[in-house]
C-alpha cells in the first residue's frame, strides 16, 4: 500500500477511536454553518435592525471561531496522546519525523475535511427548522431557506484552513515521543506533588478578595471594579488549582487517622496526581464554565428587562414640544391620521404644562393640570385624583419615589403667581415613563391652574412650560410604524448637533420596544449559541482527559482489584475521582457565577429597579441539571470500559 | 568486518536512583551469525538491545555497524537506517490493529515508500515461506499468539535488513508456537544468512543460536558456542547460567513441575 493508503485505512478502520474528534469537528462546523445561514440571509441583512445586530451576530461568530479551533486544537491533542503508542512502533520501524508529520496532517485533513461536509449537509437540513425558530421568536413574517454560495464558502475557508493550521501546530508542539518509554511502558508514573505553601494561601487570598470586593460593589464603583474583580478571580482559581487543592490534600494526609482508612488512602493519594496532572484543565474549565454562565445571566437580565418593559413605559406614543411648536398640530394631525389608518384604538391626552418656582425648594417644579391627569388616568382605568384649591400631589417618577414620597408633606409657594400649596400625597402608581417629564412635577387643581397666569421667571431662558400629548394604545405593540417620520427628525437631530435644537420630542413606546425585542431575541440567540458551545467545550475538556488516560487507568484497576479491592469499593473510588473532575471546576465556576450575578443584580436594582434573582436560579438550575445527567452518563461509559 | 561490534559500551541512568545497566560490554557479530544474549532479569539485555537499535544511546563506548557509527546520524538518517536495516521483533508482537496481516507486513516498505511490485513479490514470498497465506487478509485481532509472531518476524524481514533484533521474541508463546518461531528464525539464519541478534532468558530459545553470550549485571560473563546437537548444547547453556549463581531467577519449565 501506498503512504496514503495507510493514512487513510488508520482513519477508516479505526473510526471509533477517531470518533471523538470527529464529533468535535463536526459539531462546530454545523453550528458554524446555521449561524452564517442566518447571518448571510437577505431578511436579515436588509432588515431594519440594521448594522448593529449585524456587528453583534459577527462577533458571536468570530467567538465561536476562535472557540472552535481552540476546541479542535485541545481534542487534537488528547487524541494524539492517546495514541502515543502506536506512534512510538512506526517510529521504531523507521518512520521520520516528516513522514509522521505527514501522517498526522493527511489524517486530521481527512477527518477535517469530512466532517467538514457532513457538518455543512447537516447544517443546510437543519437549517430550515432553525430559520422556523427565528422567525417565531424574531416576530417576521417570513424567514425562507435560500441558496447562496456565501455560506457555505465562508464555512468551509474557516474551518479547512483551521484543521491545516491546526494540524500543522500539534505536529509542532507533539512532545517528543520516548520511544523506550511507550515500547515498554514506563514503570512509574512520575508523581510531582510540589506545591508553594505561599501561592496556595495567595490562591485563597485571592479568589475571597474579588468575592468581598464584588459584595461592596455599588453602581458608581462598578467600573473600577469590573476590572479588579476578575483578574483577582481568575488568579486565584489559577493557584486555587495548582497549589492550594494540593496543600489541602497535604494537610488530610499528615491526620494518619483520618488518612490510612481502608480505600481512603488511595482515593486521597490518587486526587493528588489527578489534581497535579489536571490542574490546567480545571482552570480552563472553571473560566470556561463562568463564562457560559455570565452569559447566561446577562440573557436573563435582558428577558426580564424585556418582560418588565410595558410596566415601565406604559404610554404607547408621545409627543411632547414647546408651547410655541410651529409644527404641533401638523404633526398631531399626521399621527392621528397614521393611527386611524391602521385601526389602531387609542386614546389621546392633551396636557399644558406649566413650569414655576417653588419657594421649597427654589428649584423649578412643572405644574399639571388635575383634569388633563384624569383624563389620562381614566384611559388606563386607574383611580381619579380629586384635589382641593390650595392642595397638591407630586407625580411618582420611579417605583421607589412611590414609596419615598408617600409620607412626605412640603408647603411651597409657586413663586411666580404666589400660589400656596400643601403637597401631602403621591399618586400610587407610575403613569409617565421615566424620562418623559421632570422628577419635580406636581398636579395641582383646576381652579389654582387658572391662576397660573406668570410665566416663570427664567422665561425666555427657560422655556416656561410645554404640551405634553400622550396616546395610550392598549395594543402599543403595533404602533411601530407610526410617526416614523417625526421619529427620524427627532433622531437625526440627536445625533447632527450636541445640542438638541429640534422645538418637539417624540417618543414610540412601541417602537423602542421593536428594536429592543429584536435585539435581545438576537442576543438570546447568540447567548445560546455561545452557551451551547462553552458547555460542551468544557465538558469535553474533561472527557478527552478521561478518555486519554483510560487504557493506563484499567491497568491500575486490574491491579487494584488483584491486590483485593471490592467491586463497590471500585465503583466507589471511580466515582469520587470523577466527582472531584466535574464538579470541582464546576461548583467553582458557579460560585464565582453567584458573585458576579450579585454585582450585576444590585447594579440593576439600583439603576433599573429590576430583579434578575428569579431568572438566574432557574438557568443556574437547569446548567446544574444538565451537569449532573452528563456526570452520570461519562461515569457509566468509565465504569464499563474499566470492568472490561 | 564483522556486521556489529560493541566496543566498551557503558551505560549510566542518572536520576534519583543512579544504575550502571551495562558496563564496557564488548563483543562482535559477524554477518550470518545468531546469537542469543543471555542474562537474569536487569542484567542489561534490554538496555542493550535498545542501544543497538538506538533507541537509546551510550554514555560510553561505540557501537559500530558495518564500520558505519549510527550514533553520528541524524534523525531522519536514523529512520533510514531503521527501515532499511534493522528488523525488529517485539516480545507483545506490537502489530497495528487497524491493519491486516498483510499489511502490518509490508509496512516498513510502505514508510520507505518502495514500489508496490516490489512489495507484493516480497509479500509473496514470506508469506509462503511463513505460513501465513491463509490469514493476510485478517486482523490482529483475529489471530493466535503464533500467528502474529511469525506475522512480525515477516514484517521484520520484509525490507532485507542487515540485522534482526529480537526481544524475547517468544515470551508470550506457548511451547508449541515457540519452537514454531525459533525454527523459523533458525532457517532464515541458514538459508538467507541472515544475521540475528536474540536477547533471551530462555534456555530452550538459546539452545537454537550459533552463539550465547551470557551477561551479568551488565557485563560480560561468558559465551559459549553450539556443537553438533541442540540437547548437549541446551546442557551447557544450563551448566553456565547455573554459574551465574546468586540471584539467578530464570528456570526454564523443562526442569520445573
Amino acid at each position: 500500500m501506498t503512504f496514503l493508503q495507510f493514512a487513510y485505512r488508520n482513519v477508516f478502520r479505526n473510526f471509533r477511536n477517531y470518533a471523538a474528534f470527529f464529533m468535535a469537528s463536526f459539531f462546530s462546523v454545523f453550528v458554524f454553518f446555521i449561524y452564517s445561514m442566518l447571518m448571510f440571509h437577505p431578511e436579515i441583512e436588509s432588515g431594519f435592525l440594521g448594522e448593529v445586530s449585524i456587528a453583534g451576530m459577527v462577533v458571536a461568530e468570530i467567538i465561536l471561531v476562535l472557540f472552535s479551533w481552540f476546541f479542535i486544537f485541545y481534542s487534537m491533542r488528547a487524541f494524539l496522546e492517546a495514541r502515543s503508542k502506536e506512534f512510538a512502533i512506526l517510529l521504531q520501524l523507521g518512520m521520520d519525523r516528516n513522514q509522521l508529520g505527514k501522517l498526522i496532517i493527511i489524517e486530521t485533513m481527512t477527518i477535517g475535511i469530512f466532517s467538514c461536509i457532513s457538518g455543512i449537509i447537516f447544517g443546510y437540513a437543519f437549517s430550515k427548522f432553525f430559520f422556523m425558530i427565528v422567525r417565531e421568536i424574531l416576530n417576521l413574517t417570513a424567514l425562507p431557506l435560500y441558496l447562496s454560495w456565501e455560506p457555505f464558502v465562508l464555512t468551509l475557508f474557516v474551518y479547512l484552513s483551521a484543521f491545516i493550521v491546526i494540524s500543522t501546530i500539534s505536529i509542532m508542539f507533539t512532545p517528543d515521543i520516548k520511544i523506550r518509554n511507550l515500547i515498554r511502558g514506563p514503570k512509574f508514573v512520575d508523581v510531582v506533588a510540589t506545591y508553594s505553601k505561599r501561592s496556595a494561601i495567595l490562591g485563597i487570598v485571592l479568589i475571597l478578595c474579588g468575592y468581598s470586593l464584588a459584595l461592596i460593589t455599588t453602581k458608581s464603583s462598578i467600573f473600577t471594579y469590573t476590572l479588579l474583580i476578575p483578574i483577582f478571580v481568575t488568579f486565584g482559581t489559577y493557584y486555587f488549582f495548582t497549589d492550594t487543592t494540593l496543600f489541602i490534600i497535604d494537610s488530610l494526609k499528615n491526620r494518619k487517622l483520618f488518612y490510612w482508612k481502608r480505600a481512603r488512602m488511595l482515593a486521597i493519594a490518587e486526587q493528588v496526581h489527578i489534581l497535579r496532572v489536571n490542574s490546567r484543565m480545571f482552570f480552563i474549565v472553571t473560566l470556561v464554565s463562568t463564562l457560559a454562565f455570565l452569559t447566561v445571566g446577562v440573557l436573563s437580565a435582558m428577558s426580564s428587562y424585556t418582560s418588565q418593559y410595558d410596566k415601565l413605559n406604559p404610554i404607547g406614543l408621545i409627543y411632547k414640544g414647546e408651547m410655541d411648536n410651529p409644527f404641533e398640530t401638523a404633526h398631531i394631525l399626521s399621527i392621528i391620521d397614521e393611527l386611524e389608518d391602521s385601526g389602531i384604538s387609542y386614546q389621546m391626552t392633551r396636557f399644558t404644562v406649566v413650569r414655576q418656582t417653588s419657594t421649597y425648594t427654589s428649584n423649578p417644579v412643572e405644574v399639571f393640570r388635575e383634569t388633563d391627569i384624569n383624563h389620562l388616568l381614566f384611559s388606563y382605568k386607574y383611580p381619579l385624583v380629586s384635589l382641593t384649591s390650595g392642595e397638591a400631589m407630586f407625580i411618582p417618577y420611579s417605583e421607589d419615589s412611590i414609596e419615598t414620597l408617600e409620607e412626605k408633606v412640603v408647603e411651597t409657594v409657586l413663586k411666580e403667581n404666589n400660589i400656596n400649596l400643601t403637597i401631602d400625597s403621591v399618586y400610587p402608581k407610575m403613569f409617565f415613563p421615566t424620562a418623559i417629564i421632570s422628577s419635580n412635577a406636581i398636579i395641582i387643581s383646576d381652579e389654582d391652574f387658572t391662576r397660573l397666569v406668570h410665566d416663570f421667571e427664567m422665561t425666555p431662558v427657560v422655556e416656561p412650560g410645554y404640551h405634553l400629548f400622550t396616546f395610550d394604545i392598549p395594543n402599543w405593540t403595533e404602533t411601530d410604524k407610526i410617526g416614523l417620520g417625526i421619529q427620524q427628525m427627532v433622531a437625526r437631530d440627536y445625533i447632527l448637533n450636541s445640542e438638541y435644537t429640534l422645538p418637539f420630542y417624540f417618543e414610540n413606546a412601541g417602537l423602542n420596544y421593536s428594536y429592543i425585542l429584536a435585539t435581545y431575541s438576537l442576543l438570546t440567540l447568540v447567548g445560546i449559541l455561545v452557551v451551547a458551545v462553552f458547555l460542551l467545550a468544557s465538558g469535553s475538556f474533561v472527557y478527552f482527559k478521561i478518555y486519554a488516560n483510560l487504557d493506563r487507568e484499567k491497568k491500575q484497576f486490574d491491579m487494584l482489584i488483584k491486590v483485593g479491592l471490592s467491586d463497590k469499593e471500585l465503583k466507589r473510588l471511580i466515582t469520587r475521582n470523577l466527582v472531584i473532575q466535574f464538579f470541582l471546576p464546576w461548583g467553582l465556576a458557579f460560585i464565582h457565577s453567584a458573585f458576579a450575578f450579585y454585582v450585576v443584580q444590585t447594579v440593576l436594582n439600583d439603576v433599573m429597579n429590576l430583579s434578575i434573582v428569579k431568572e438566574v436560579v432557574f438557568s443556574f438550575t437547569l446548567f446544574a441539571i444538565i451537569q449532573v445527567v452528563y456526570f452520570y452518563l461519562i461515569r457509566w461509559r468509565y465504569l464499563s470500559h474499566v470492568r472490561g | 568486518m564483522p556486521i556489529l561490534q560493541i566496543q566498551e559500551a557503558t551505560k549510566v541512568y542518572e536520576g534519583k536512583v543512579t544504575k550502571r545497566a551495562l558496563n564496557q560490554l564488548s563483543f562482535e557479530v559477524e554477518k550470518g551469525e545468531f546469537i542469543a544474549i543471555m542474562g537474569p532479569s536487569g542484567s542489561g539485555k534490554t538496555t542493550l538491545l535498545n542501544m543497538v537499535s538506538m533507541i537509546d544511546t551510550l554514555t560510553s563506548g561505540e557501537i559500530i555497524f558495518n564500520g558505519m557509527k549510527p550514533q553520528k546520524l541524524n534523525s531522519e538518517e536514523l529512520a533510514f537506517f531503521r527501515r532499511r536495516q534493522l528488523g525488529f521483533i517485539f516480545q507483545d508482537f506490537n502489530l497495528l490493529p487497524t491493519l491486516t496481516v498483510e499489511e502490518n507486513i509490508i509496512l516498513p516498505l510502505t514508510l520507505d515508500e518502495q514500489p508496490i511490485a516490489v512489495m507484493e513479490e516480497r509479500l509473496h514470498h514470506l508469506s509462503e515461506l511463513l505460513e501465513l497465506t491463509s490469514i493476510l487478509v485478517k486482523r490482529p485481532n483475529e489471530i493466535s499468539g503464533g500467528q502474529a509472531q511469525r506475522t512480525a518476524i515477516a514484517r521484520a524481514l520484509i525490507h532485507k535488513p542487515m540485522l534482526v533484533l529480537a526481544d524475547e521474541p517468544t515470551g508470550n508463546l506457548d511451547s508449541n508456537a515457540s519452537r514454531e518461531v525459533l525454527e523459523l528464525l533458525g532457517k532464515m539464519n541458514q538459508d538467507n544468512n541472515t544475521t540475528i541478534l536474540m536477547v533471551t532468558h530462555d534456555p530452550i530459545a538459546a539452545s537454537y543460536c550459533d552463539r550465547v553470550i551470557f551477561i551479568k549485571d551488565g557485563e560480560f560473563f561468558n559465551e559459549i558456542y553450539k556443537d553438533d546437537r541442540r540437547q548437549t548444547f541446551f546442557q551447557r547453556i544450563l551448566n553456565v547460567l547455573s554459574l551465574l549463581g546468586g540471584h539467578v531467577g530464570d528456570f526454564s519449565s523443562i526442569r520445573l513441575p
